[in-house]
This record gives structure tokens, sequence and C-alpha cells, in this order.
């Protein structure tokens, strides 16, 4: 009792509390009778009670679960019973009822190894698992102006990398999971939203409840198809059967700059240059009398607001949970911005004693935003014109026009925007409905059907004061296009489980099909009579009769049909097993090759649970785990397998032009699916009560029958490429995860979470018996004009993202790259040739860390989140093409530093080693500082709670870009590209409150 | 009562069963059939009488590379003396590969003859279709009509050939579609499949030139292609073969099909179509076929200006200045072909800017240096893609051919009367463009040598007199930017040994680009030609 004391007097009201329990503690010494009346509440540290928790009387089947208020009340069947209080990601605790009252504090489960755990149609309990499965809880997410549902846990679970390269309010992150394990299949993850495929848009961040993320073949090989990547498991916030109503209420307001500036000449300093002697050609001709900041005339400070709102409650049979957000973000750069607005409704129902169970779930969303890029967002090409124009020229000349002059790719960034007027609106719908029924005898049958649609408009366009007629004549350009997606996806399982005596044991059989089908259509045309139509009456320019109208439309479907089985078994909570198969077909694949089995199976050691481990006292979890699986890829497009016509361009026949007929795909029926098989080998621990706990895993996988565009000899090939399976990769890596409470005090808490995570990555082959390549690699990325060289090698035997290019050691007096041979000899690169090129570096991090903070004190909590990337470079594309004092554009301040500490460069734009510069970086990514009210502060809420928050706050490196993290995808990771939307720090001020 | 229980029990079992079962009737199947909709797949196509063209412009299309990025163009001409895409302002180093091409110092990544080569077999393989699909009934034609399409296409392919047999000359040799890996052939032996095969096909080939053969390859495109096979034979074969020559091209003379055309330029104005030279045209057009764009790589960006075009040209190449001092100056064809001087605005007539001749070094040029191509019509609103049709074969080139041979061969009054008669049109004096015979067996008037950044010889290398070097000249004036000079060059045997601007000779073996990286890697039966 005494004990128990200080946590009960942790609560709000703490005064009136106290009184009440001297009399309490008065009371107990008097009661001893037989049959006895136990009430109480049921609250967490932070006082919030509990509803749902089930208190047990010991070695019985009596029990009862407590209220909305966390009340509870029952009759013990015998004095000094032993009560039982447990609930979901808390401790079980047992305390004696010698008291007609008996109020309890749960503590959170620091190991949450009773917690449940999503795994492929099912959960599972986090003691159970035997492969490699992380989870985040909403409470531990990342806070703040979240781009999606990935940022939510960026840098939470070892070997995920998340990323947000781009500062684009319509963009979301870049996740890589365990390496690249494909060439074309890219790095993204399944992502399923309630148990549906969906993307990490599909609900918005703050209304979801935990993610889960299955990380190794065995976890995954139940989704068999797209399993490589990884499963993102997103599960919404949900009501619950008696759960008393409430409203939720998240929103903040954030404001966005860039994250850092490039320092290019501004009009003071090209005057200076000027009066230094310097001369240029193109943009910097000559000194235009005015002082402009280019990229401040275009960039703003952006303000963000977002609101969501989640309605719950429910009765002994029904719940509801309903939730509205609204998301208004503005982009850093003028016309940049995206509004969205997403409702969601989730309705279960159950009836014949809770055995039939029925939910019914609509997701409704709608976006709006500027498309500048005729279709997509932001058009980059304007931050690039805004950092390379010379800084003396004005925005307008004396006539109120856009000073416009012409020069090679040089156009005012600010009439760029300012002319073009472009609207893209997307809708998004889901409808779910499913059914369940429970049999009684352990075995339990589902249906699930979701039908899934997606469409957009997009409207685009240049005005008449656009260059795009004031240098090309166009007198006005449109377009207008239109995507419908509707998919179908149902699902039937079978759950089986049940225990005897020591064995406990779940079955699983289930069949899946979805289909998907896309359509389009869209037109242009140019030569408009007035610019008071923008885009809305496409039909009133004369382009079309001209010739100069384009149209097209296009519509593809494509299949998946899956069976799958499952099995787990657990003896005594020591030894664990699960195994899975899953058979799998895919439209897209040749007609003899449509099929694919991807099993996977793990087990596990509890070896905690042993009997020498008894006297271990220090030791709370010790598990050993282990697992192999096989999971696909599916083709990457429509009808790879089948060969094709098409209508291709014109021919003049007979003084009219015709379409020619032409093949346009080789067919290869041989298709098939691309398959990872990935060993996994874990160790979950946890010592001092939980308060030390982590996992180590290993993995190693390798992709085989990897699908790549295989170049073959034309003829007798009517195309240059075949997609075939030809590539094998593998994937090798460690990952660390340590959970630590250094402080755990009545007042403050101090939890550490830190991770590790390593990859290596290596390009075992890339022939096969059908295809094989003369040489052992091609050439992948390109640095665009006017230097327009690929910048990477993709080669057997060594790892994706090699950069290959000339390496730069020296400069001549003159000014001229001095160049290192592969053979050491040097040679001036005027002289170099393509053969001169070598490994440069590698746009790949060999290693992710992370170290998470979280703190609270009394009412107060600070997160602090740290992260950073290791070993790998970054093509640096700005200094490449303006740090260079002979370009026609403005430069970067730093092209007139001696190169090498000897001269000033003059040579002409290349591709060196010079460039590539190391993009290792310690990022303070994420701090929150939170405050909740103390409970007597507030009379209409149940919570309420006020933060602020930055994002991307500082980084620590030697990159001299704008951001270390730059693209990762794909097979030129690491260009860090002139044409880019630079990433942005925020700063949010956020409440939350529950009544 | 009990029992009443129990079956409502059963009854509510069995509803929730059927109802949770019933959401997987439309579903419970394993078809996985591809269902296509805005695609034709091979497999479920059967073509129409009317898309007979459409299959033969298969192999037609792939012709319009060669005044596209990287092309034919590009491939016959930055090797030569006249076309030099130095660095400018705004670039144009683009890794150095216009410095290779000038040097003569590619690799096998290097794009123009990889470019020639994708086309090139490109259209053969689809030549090849259209010949299996007839000889298999799978395109409904008569027996008459299959005859004449397959002469056509032969001849098509052949002329796909006589560009190989120059450009790569060790190319395989494919005459079917099908799925063996192709075999490399000598550069002989596709000279003599060339020969075999126009031979063969001439008599079942059209004479009509119309309307309904522009553009098409007829008895007289045929026999121009035989011709110019026949006047390279020595580089590609080791014979000369002149008397041939004259035969191929007096078929074409005595025809009576063609005539020179009055006025030098409406050789390549936009309208040529009707010209009476065009023996063999590729058309293009700018809305429907619009891959011409070598004038947006020769003209500035503020040509856009000058000829009032809706786009920006790009201001990379120029003429080498040793080739324009060789013009004699009353030659209109100086004009005619160069933009030269003060560049006028088409809206106000004023300076836009002004070119000049010098150009001083291939790393370091201004936008203005070297005088740029203006021989094919730049009309107003004209924009990245040009509408005038390629004079490929033209009639002018026949009489040369004649003339040469007969040069070649001791007739050189009579070659001299026929180069008077092409250069009358492009001078005002018939004195200025009359020429004698022992005038054209001289030596070239091209101060060969490479330049210095002055513009001075800095040196002069190989000084030995070219045999016919005028003659050489004469195919310059008339021919200049058409596409050729890397093949005249070398049959005047200039090409492996003179200098010129900042190139100096680097040996035989350049006559030949090699064979694609890509190439090689996908085709084991390949062997990289000799030298590189």
């Amino acid at each position: 009792m005494i004990k128990l004391l200080p946590k009960i007097l942790w609560g709000p009201n703490c005064l009136t509390k106290r009184t009440l329990l001297s009399s309490l503690c008065f009371l107990i010494v008097q009661v001893a009778l037989a049959q006895q009346e136990v009430s109480g509440t049921i609250t967490d540290q932070q006082g919030i009670p509990i509803s749902g928790a089930t208190v047990m009387e010991k070695n019985t089947t009596n029990g009862v679960v407590s209220d909305f208020d966390g009340n509870y009340t029952m009759t013990t069947t015998k004095a000094d019973a032993m009560l039982v209080f447990s609930y979901l990601g808390f401790k079980t605790t047992e305390i004696p009822a010698n008291s007609s009252t008996v109020n309890v504090v749960l503590q959170e489960d620091l190991e949450q190894l009773s917690e449940v755990v999503v795994i492929g149609y099912g959960t599972q309990k986090r003691a159970d698992v035997t492969s490699s499965v992380a989870t985040v809880k909403s409470e531990d997410f990342v806070q703040g102006n979240v781009k999606d549902a990935a940022q939510l846990i960026q840098g939470k679970v070892a070997g995920l990398s998340v990323s947000a390269p781009s500062g684009d309010p319509t963009e979301g992150t870049q996740i890589s999971l365990r390496g690249t394990s494909s060439i074309l299949g890219g790095t993204n993850p399944l992502v399923l939203v309630d148990g549906v495929p969906g993307s990490l848009n599909t609900v918005a961040p703050e209304d979801i409840a935990s993610i889960d993320v299955l990380k190794d073949g065995s976890a995954t090989a139940i989704y068999g198809t797209r399993g490589t990547n990884g499963v993102i498991i997103i599960t919404t916030k949900k009501g619950s059967n008696d759960m008393k109503s409430t409203i939720e209420y998240n929103g903040y307001m954030s404001i966005s700059s860039i994250a850092n500036r490039l320092n290019f000449l501004n009009a003071d300093e090209l005057r200076q240059k000027f009066d230094e002697g310097y001369t240029f050609n193109g943009a910097n001709l000559e000194d235009f009398g005015s002082n402009t900041d280019w990229v401040d005339e275009i960039t703003r400070d952006a303000y963000s607001q977002v609101h969501n709102l989640i309605f719950r409650g429910g009765n002994a049979t029904s719940n509801m949970t309903a939730s509205l957000n609204y998301r208004d973000l503005e982009g850093i750069f003028l016309k940049s911005n995206s509004e969205k607005y997403t409702a969601r409704v989730s309705g279960n129902h159950a009836m014949f004693d809770n055995r039939l169970k029925a939910n019914v779930g609509i997701i409704l969303s709608e976006q709006m935003y500027n498309a500048l890029g005729d279709g997509t967002s932001f058009n980059p090409y304007i931050y690039r014109q805004a950092v390379i124009r010379n800084p003396t020229e004005p925005v307008r000349d004396v006539d109120g026009n856009w000073y416009e002059r012409d020069v090679y790719f040089y156009d005012n960034p600010v009439g760029y925007i300012e002319e073009t007027i472009g609207e893209n609106k997307l809708r998004n719908t889901r409808l779910d409905f499913s059914l369940s029924y429970d049999f009684g005898d352990h075995v339990t049958l589902k249906g699930l059907y979701t039908r899934k649609g997606e469409s957009n408009i997009r409207g685009f366009y240049q005005t008449k004061n656009h260059v795009s007629t004031t240098k090309n004549g166009q007198e006005g350009y449109a377009s207008r296009g239109t995507d419908d997606y509707v998919g179908n996806y149902g699902q039937f399982t079978l759950d089986y489980d049940n225990t005897f005596g020591k064995h406990k044991v779940t079955g699983l059989v289930g069949y899946n099909y979805e289909d998907n089908t896309n359509e389009g259509f869209y037109a242009t045309n140019r030569r408009f009579p007035t610019d008071g139509f923008t885009y809305n009456n496409l039909g009133s320019g004369q382009g079309l009769q001209l010739g100069e109208a384009g149209m097209g439309s296009y519509k593809n479907s494509d299949k998946l049909i899956a069976f799958f089985s499952r099995v787990t078994y657990n003896y005594d909570d020591r030894y664990l097993l699960m195994a899975s198969i899953r058979r799998e077909g895919s439209s897209r694949f040749g007609e003899d090759n449509k099929w694919g089995n991807f099993p996977g199976i793990s087990l596990g050691w509890r070896i905690d649970q042993e009997s020498f481990a008894e006297d271990w006292d220090w030791l709370s979890n010790l598990k050993l785990r282990t697992g192999f699986g096989v999971t696909g890829i599916n083709a990457g497009a429509n009808y790879q397998a089948l060969s094709g016509l098409t209508y291709g361009s014109y021919f003049l026949n007979n003084g009219q032009w015709v379409r020619e007929l032409v093949p346009s795909r080789n067919a290869n029926p041989d298709l098939r699916w691309e398959k990872k098989e990935e060993f996994n080998v874990g160790l979950d621990f946890g010592i001092l009560d939980g308060r030390i706990n982590g996992s180590i895993d290993y993995y190693n996988r390798t992709t085989k029958d990897a699908l790549f565009n295989y170049s073959v000899p034309t003829p007798p090939y009517f195309f240059g490429t075949i997609a075939a399976n030809v590539a094998e990769i593998k994937n090798t890596g460690l990952e660390f995860l340590l959970n630590v409470t250094p402080v755990q005090t009545e007042n403050f808490n101090w939890t550490a979470n830190l991770t590790y995570s390593t990859n290596t990555n290596e390009i075992v082959s890339l022939s096969n018996d059908a295809f094989q390549l003369t040489n052992d690699f091609f050439d992948q990325g390109y640095t665009g004009e006017p230097i327009q060289i690929s910048t990477h090698r993709v080669q057997e035997g060594q790892p994706i993202g090699n950069f290959f290019g000339l390496k730069s050691v020296d400069i001549t007096n003159d000014g001229i790259w001095i160049i290192e041979r592969p053979d050491g000899s040097l040679v001036p690169a005027t002289e170099a040739t393509t053969d001169d090129r070598q490994v440069l570096g590698n746009g790949l991090p060999k290693a992710y860390y992370s170290w998470n903070n979280t703190l609270s004190y009394k009412n107060w909590d600070l997160m602090v989140n740290l992260r950073g990337a290791l070993d790998y470079q970054i093509l640096n594309f700005s200094r490449m093409f303006y740090e260079n004092p002979t370009v026609s554009y403005n430069t970067l301040d730093s092209a007139y530093d001696l190169v090498y500490g000897k001269t000033e460069l003059q040579d002409v734009q290349r591709f060196v080693s010079y460039y590539v510069e190391d993009g290792d970086f310690l990022k303070i990514d994420n701090i929150t500082l939170g405050y909740t009210l103390p409970k007597d502060a507030i009379k209409f809420a149940e919570t309420f709670r006020i933060y602020a928050s930055g994002l991307n706050l500082a980084t620590i490196t030697d990159y001299k870009g704008i951001d270390p993290e730059v693209n990762r995808e794909g097979l030129a990771p690491g260009n860090d590209e002139r044409d880019k939307y630079p990433s942005i720090t925020t700063f949010s001020l956020g409440i939350n409150f529950t009544f | 009562m009990k029992n009443i229980r129990n079956k409502v029990a059963t009854l509510k079992t069995k509803i929730s069963i059927l109802a949770v079962c019933a959401l997987f009737v439309p579903i419970g199947c394993t078809d996985l059939e591809e269902e296509v909709f805005s695609e034709v797949t091979e497999s479920s196509f059967v073509p129409s009488e009317s898309d007979i063209v459409s299959v033969m412009a298969s192999a037609y299309t792939p012709m319009r590379y060669v005044m596209g990025w990287q092309g034919w163009f590009d491939l016959q001409e930055e090797p030569a003396d006249m076309f030099i895409t130095p660095t400018r302002p705004n670039g144009w180093d683009d890794g150095g590969t216009y410095k290779r091409m000038h040097f003569h110092e590619w690799s096998s990544t290097q794009w123009q003859p990889r470019n020639t080569w994708i086309n090139c077999f490109n259209g053969i393989n689809s030549a090849n279709r259209v010949i299996l699909q007839i000889e298999s009934e799978q395109l409904p034609v008569s027996a008459e009509q299959a005859t004449s399409i397959i002469s056509e296409m032969r001849a098509l392919r052949a002329l796909y050939y006589s560009m190989l047999v120059d450009s790569h000359g060790n190319v395989p040799i494919i005459a079917s579609y099908g799925d063996d890996l192709p075999v490399q052939s000598s550069r002989e032996e596709v000279y003599n499949f060339i020969v075999n095969e126009l031979t063969e096909v001439i008599p079942s080939l059209t004479e009509t030139v119309d309307t309904s053969t522009y553009g098409r390859m007829t008895k007289w495109a045929a026999y121009h292609v035989l011709a110019r096979v026949y006047l390279n034979s020595e580089v590609y074969a080791g014979t000369t073969n002149w008397d041939k020559v004259i035969d191929a091209c007096n078929e074409i003379i005595d025809s009576g099909a063609f005539q020179l055309s009055e006025s030098y330029s409406d050789i390549f104005s936009t309208d040529n179509e009707s010209n009476s030279e065009l023996v063999f045209a590729i058309p293009y057009d700018q809305i429907f076929a619009g891959q011409w764009n070598a004038h947006m790589k020769m003209l500035l960006p503020d040509h856009r200006l000058v000829f009032g075009m809706q786009a920006q040209p790009w201001g990379g190449s120029s003429c080498n200045p040793q080739f324009i001092d060789s013009y004699s100056p009353t030659d209109k064809r100086l004009s005619d072909t160069w933009l030269m001087g003060d560049q006028l605005s088409a809206s106000d007539g004023s300076v836009v800017m002004t070119l000049v001749k010098e150009m001083p070094s291939i790393y370091d040029c201004d936008f203005t240096d070297g005088f740029r191509c203006g021989k094919y019509e730049i009309e107003p609103g004209a924009t990245g893609g040009l509408s005038v049709d390629f004079p490929f074969l033209r009639y002018t080139d026949v009489l040369m051919m004649k003339a040469e041979a007969l040069l070649r061969t001791g007739s050189s009054d009579e070659a001299a009367a026929i180069v008077t008669q092409v250069r009358a049109r492009s001078f005002d004096d018939l004195a200025d463009a009359t020429v004698t015979g022992a005038e054209l067996e001289g030596d070239t008037t091209v101060q060969y040598g490479t330049l210095a950044e002055d513009g001075t010889i800095a040196d002069a290398g190989d000084q030995a007199t070219v045999p016919y070097g005028r003659f050489l000249d004469e195919l310059g004036w008339e021919f200049a930017g058409e596409a050729r000079r890397r093949t005249d060059l070398i049959r005047f045997g200039v090409y492996q040994t003179k200098s010129w601007y900042n190139h100096t000779p680097k040996g035989d073996y350049t006559t030949i680009f090699p064979i694609g990286l890509e190439e090689l890697n996908t085709n084991s039966n390949l062997s990289q030609n000799p030298g590189y």
C-alpha cells in the first residue's frame, strides 16, 4: 500500500485524493471477510484512466473490465484474493485485494513483450515473434510538419532509411529498407493501411495509431509479391467497444524556410569581379544596373496549418471512429502549395454474441495544388534559373515587362512563375467492407472487400507574357489531362488457434485477389485569342488547326491473385516456429511463368524461459530467432511479356502523312518473378527489468532473376532492350537497436533509443544463360548538358551506386584539370578519354545511425532526435556546373577560389572527382517540447497538451551543397541535381486535446 | 423450445457464413489473362489492306535520323574538314564528343556511329520483317504487289547497307527476319551484297517519278545508290568500277526523269518536294516528321530574331575558316551556303549580331565565331524541326559522279564540261563558272594544316598533292553540309593524311568507325574493327 502511495499522488487532485486515501487505509485494517466487494480506479503513470483493462482474480475465471473512467468493481470469491491487472502495453500487476478499494497505476511495459505486433493477415504477441518486426506507436512518432507516414518513424527503425530530399509540399519521403535489392523494382516497400494495400498518404499522419515494419523475408513472405522491400503496416486510430465518446483534436501551425542557401555572386560581388577585370559571356555579360536577389524573389516564409479531429465511441456491440483532416501546406517557393482534406469513417458492428463482426469503412480525400510543371507540382527548372541569373538584372524592365534576354536556357524565374497557371486536383476514395464469423471452436472465417478509386484532373496555362510566347511565339499554351484508377481488392481467410497443454498452435489459410485499372487522357493547344480562358477553353486555341495541338489517351490493367497459408507453433513459451507459404500469380508475366511460390520459415528460442535461466534475475528477456524467406517483385509495367505493335511516327505516302506500324516491345514469354531469398538471424534481449533492451539482427539477402531491361542485339531483336530476369544482387547488413531508460523517477523520465545499421551491396551478376553481356557493366545517370556524360557505372562484383568518372588530382598552370588515369599516369583533362574513367565513390551510405531521446519532467516532455549516415559520396552538381569562372551564367562565390591552392579553374565544365564530396552527416532532426496541462487546470478537456517542434534543425557535415540527404533511389544515387526543390527547415506550434 | 433455439442458432450461423462467403463470389477466380486496351499486340493483330503502307513505312522512317541529333549529318561532317563544334560560352564540350570527332579519337561509345548502326539496322530489320510478312502471306497483297513491295524493300535495305558499309564496313549481312544471332561479314562482302541486291531488284522497281513515289526507292534511286557504291568500291572492296559508275549514272540521265534545278537554293527550300533534282529525298515536316534538328545545332540562339523562329537554336557548329577561304569570291554558293557577317533582325532590320569567320580554337570560341550553315531554308516560325526535305540523292550528284568517273578514266575534258554545267547556275558570269579538265586534275585549293589561334597555319603537316584535289573542292562547294564530306575525303585520301583546324591525321584505321560497345556486348559474333 505504501508502495502505491507516491504513484497515486502523482495524479492531479492529489490533495483530495490523499485525504480520501488516508481514510481508506484506516478501513483496510478492519476488513477481513470471506467474500469481498472490491472497487477502484486503474490509471497510467500520467494519471489518465485506462478503460478496458482486465482485472482477474488470480487462479480463477472471475474477472471484469474497467469502464470509461478506468473504474472497476468486482466481487472476489475468497478473502485476500490476489488481483491481476493487465492491459495491452502495460506490465501486468498483481495486488492483493486486502481492501475494498484497490487503485492501481499500471506501469508501461518498456519491453512490450505483451504488446501485440501486427504481422501479415493477423497479429502476434511481441514475445512470440520469430522474425524481424519493428513497431512504432504514435507516442513515439516524430512530431510536427511531417510529409507522410514514413517520416513519423524516421530514424526509429534500424535498417529503414527514410529521407526527405525535397522540400516540395506535394512530395513524400524516400524509403529504403535493408539496401537496394532490385534493379528495376525500386526500394518502395509494400504499404498496408488497415490490411489493404495503400500508400503513405492514404490516411493523414495524425490519424495513425501505430506503424509496424516487417523487415526480413520470413516475415514478408506471406505477402509474396512486393514483399522484397519490406512491408509497412499502418494501423489507424480506432474506437473500441464500451468506450466513452471522445473527440480528439490535434493541430499545428508551422513556418518553413529554405534549409540552406547556395552562395552565388550577388550584385555587389559581381560588380567587384567586373572591377577586378573579369569578363563574362552570356548571363553576366555586363552590369545591368539593378540589385536583385533572385532566390529571394521566388521564395517566401511558408506558413502551413494542419487540423485533425477524431471522433470515437462505442457501446457493447458497436463502435465507430470518424476523423477529419485538413492540411494546408505552403511551399517555400511562390505558387508551391498543397491543400488536402481527408475524411475517414469506420464502423464496427457485432452480433450473435460477438461472433459475427462487421466493419464498414470509408476514406475520402481531396487534394489541390499549384502545378507549375505542367501536371507536376513545382518546376525545379525555375529554381535553377534563380540561382544562375545575373544579380544586376532587374525583375521587370522600365515598361513593366519581365526583363528577358536571349541567353541560352535563361529565363526570368519570377516571370516564369507569375505567367504560369497550373492546378492539379486529386480525389481518392476507398470503401472497405469486412465480415468475420467466430465459430467458437477456435475457428474464425473472415472476408474483406475493398474498392479503391483515385482520379485527378490537371490544368496548365502559360500566358502570352510567358517566355513560351515572348521567346518561342506560342501565343499562350494550355494543357489539360486526367487520370483515373480503380482497384478491387478481396481477401478471404480462415483462422485457427488452439492450445493443447504446453502446445499453442495457430493456423491460417487464405485467398487474395487484386485488380487495378488505369486510364487517362490529355490534350494541349496553343495560339489562344486571349489569356482570359487560361486552360478552361482548350478549343479556342488555333494550334489545333495548325497541327500544333497534342493529345493522347491510354488504358491498362493488371491482376494479382494469391493463395496463402501460415502456421505458428509455440511450445511452453520456449520454442517458437512460424512457417508460411504464398502462391501468387501476376498477369504481367509470361504465359508459363505467371505463378510463383514464396515460402518463409522462422524459429525462435526464448532462452530466458528455460529452467537454467530461472535464477538470472537481471535478465528479463532473451530470445534467439532465425528465419528464411522468399519474396518477389512484380514486373514494373504491364504487358512486358507480350510483343506489342504501335502506330508510331509519320511517313509520307503519296502526299499524305500516314502513321507507321512498328513493333513497340520485344516479347519475352519467359518473363517471370524476380525472387529475393533472405536469411535473418536475430537476438532480442532485455535486462534490468527491461530498462535496457534491444535487438541485433544480421541479414543476408540475395535477389535472383532480377528484372532488368537487358540490351539485346538488333537484329535479330527489334528493340535494343528486352525485359528479362538476368541479374543477381546481394545485400548483407547488421542492425542494432538499443532502448535504454537511464533515468526513471517519479518526476523525471529519460528514455533513449539508439539504432545503427549497416548495408553492403554487391551486384553478383548481370548475365544468365540466355543473356550474356560481353562487358560486365552498363552506365547510368546523366549530368545533363553541356557536360553530357553518364555519372554511374553498374558493374558485376561492385556495389550499386558507384560514381564513375575522371579522377582529378591537380590543375595545370593554365587552369586545366590534371587527371590521374587508372594506371596512375597523369594527363591534362583535354587529353583524357572515356577510357580514363574510374570509380570515384559511392552514393549509398554504408551505415545509418540515430539517437532518439524522450525526456519528461513533471508535465513537460521533450523529444530530441539525432540521425545520420556514414561513408558515402555525393556528386555536387551545383559546384560541377557553377563553381567555374568560365561559364556563361552566374557562378558560385567559390568559382574564384584557387583549385588545389594553385590557380583559378579555366577548364570547361567537367565531371571530375573534385565535385564528388563525402556526404557523412549528423542531423539534429527533430526537437519537440511539449507541456501537458495539469488535470485541474482544464475543465472542458480530458487531456490538453501544447508543443513546439522543429524539423531538420541543424546538419553537421562537410558537404558543401544544400543538404547531404539527396536522392538515393534508382541506379544513380547520390546525384545532387541542379534542378531541385531544396529541403526545408520547419518550426511548428501545436496543440492536442481530447474531450 | 431448446430445439427451436438451436435451430435459430444454426440458422444464424448459416446466414453469417453465407454472408461472409458472398463477399468472394465475384472475385473467386484464378484467371490472369492480360487485358489489352490502348495497345496492339502482335499475336492479336490482323492487318488489313490499309495497314500495308503503315507496315512498309516502318522501314523508311529510320532514315529521318540523318538530320537528327548526332545522326548521319554529324557522322559525315564532324570528322571532316568543314564543320567544327568548339567549346562555346554556353557549353558544347559535351563530354568531349565533338572534339573526339574532330580529332578522330572516338571510342566504341561514341554516339554518332552508334546512331547510324542502330537506325540503319532498325530500317533493315523492318524491311526484312515486311518481306517475311509478305512471303508468309500475313499481309493481304496481290502477287504483283508482293513482287514490287519486296523489290522496294530490298532496294531500301541496300540503301541502309550503303551507309553501313561506309561507316562501319564490317557489319553483319541480315537478309531475313529471324532469331539467329547475326554473323559479321567483311566490308567487301557487304559491298558485294549491295551490288548484287540492287542489280537483282532494279528491273522490278518502279520508273514512275511523281508524288506517289516521292521519298520511296524507285529504279532511279536504286541506280543512284549503285553508282555511289561503285564510285567508292576501291575504298570498300579494293577494286575500281569507274565504267559501272558511268553506266549507272547514264541510266538515270537517259531516263530524262530529272533535271538540274535552275536555282541552287531552291533545292534546299521548305517546299523543295517539287524540285526537279530530287532522286531520293527524306521528307521532313515540322508537324508530322520533326526529327530534323541539325539547324538547331548550327544556328545561334539569336537567330531566332533573325529568322523569326519559334525556337531558340543552340549555337554549336560553324565552318572551318580554311574551307571558307577556298571559295572563289564570285561563287554564289558561298553566300547560299553560309551565314556570314551581320545578321539582321527579321522584324526591324537591325543588326542582331555579327558572325566572324575566325574560330580561335576548338577549346574556346565565342558565340559569334565561325560562319554558320544557312543552306537549308529557315522559314518564319520555324521550330526545332525543320520542314525542308533532305536531298539525300540529287541529280547534280549523278552528274558529278559521272564526271568524277570520267575524270579518273582520262576523259577530263568531258568531266570538265559536266562540272561547268553544274557551276553555271552559281556564277553570274559563265567565264567564272567554266573549268578545264587540267584544272580538275590539279591539287586542292584548300590550305591544309593545323591553325593557330590567330588563324595562321601552325603546322602544315602533309602537303603532298591531292590527285584530282580540285575536283574534291568542287564536291565540297557544291555539296557543303549535305552529310557526305567524310566519304569524299576518304575517297580522295585527304581524310587519312591531311591536317586541318586542330586536327592531325591519325591513320587509315579511322576511315571506319569502331563497332559500338553495346553492340559488341550483346552479340558475341561481332569482333571490333581493326585499330580499335
